[in-house]
């Protein structure tokens, strides 16, 4: 009985739907994503500028203490232009995984032994930030 | 240059590589170990300390047994749980949230763009 009276009342309310026009702003900046697709994942996504890259390295090329900040530049041998040892190349090496989170096989590092491999490697690995 | 110099050559090319590698490892482990930044600079600089004690030695056969010396040291020393940079193999993020294939992307608005 209940439940016949129920469906006899549901059947005979209406209720008047429409879409608030005014409601949603019609500006384009509703929606942050317009335009542009966004990658699912986080690999990969964002990629540093060279510009960074050099800035970052050499930053932390002329913060290592057994060396003469004014002699780095972007294309500084450690050992040759720089009069560092084999082991502070190890050093300023790791010192780079720390700045830019990499994780950098040994063998790789061990190829790293001037500014300009260490910036090219660093700009052109997917995982540096 | 006779076959001798380029004998003696290669073999210590070959240790000083190994060098390199074993004091990059050494000082990874090292890191591992320390729990502060400061802890970490005093061990680093003991570690150099230990490298640069032998710095000078010419013999090949020394430096061979010297270099064997310091890899078991630091087989035996070995972090249990060192860290690992989270992306790379055997990091908490390792395959976790992969790149997925080629031309599978989030579409915000619905394909409704022509409508807005």
């Amino acid at each position: 009985m209940a439940t016949a009276l129920r469906i006899a009342v549901l059947r005979h309310i209406r209720i008047p739907v429409q879409a608030l026009e005014g409601f949603r702003p019609a500006s384009a900046s509703w929606n942050l994503f317009r335009g542009q697709n966004r990658s699912l994942s986080s690999h990969g996504d964002e990629h540093l500028e060279r510009e960074e890259v050099v800035e970052r390295v050499l930053a932390v090329v002329k913060s290592f203490p057994k060396l003469d900040p004014s002699k780095v530049a972007a294309d500084s041998h450690f050992q040759k232009d720089l009069g560092l040892d084999s082991l502070d190349g190890v050093e300023i090496v790791m010192a780079l995984e720390e700045e830019f989170k990499l994780e950098i096989p040994d063998k790789e590092a061990d190829k790293i032994d001037s500014c300009s491999v260490a910036i090219e490697y660093i700009f052109n690995h997917p995982m540096s930030g | 240059m006779s076959s001798s110099t380029l004998g003696y050559l290669a073999r210590r090319a070959a240790q000083k590589e190994r060098v390199r590698i074993l004091y990059r490892r050494a000082l990874k482990n090292t890191l591992d170990w320390a729990v502060h930044r400061h802890l970490f600079y005093c061990d680093a600089d003991e570690l150099r300390a230990k490298f640069d004690a032998n710095k000078h030695v010419e013999d090949l056969d020394t430096i061979d047994r010297l270099i064997n010396e310091a890899e078991a040291s630091y087989e035996k020393w070995q972090h249990p749980d060192p860290y690992i940079v989270p992306w790379a193999p055997a990091g908490s993020k390792f395959t976790r949230n992969p790149a997925p294939p080629q031309g599978v992307e989030i579409v915000y608005n619905y394909g409704k763009e022509e409508s807005d």
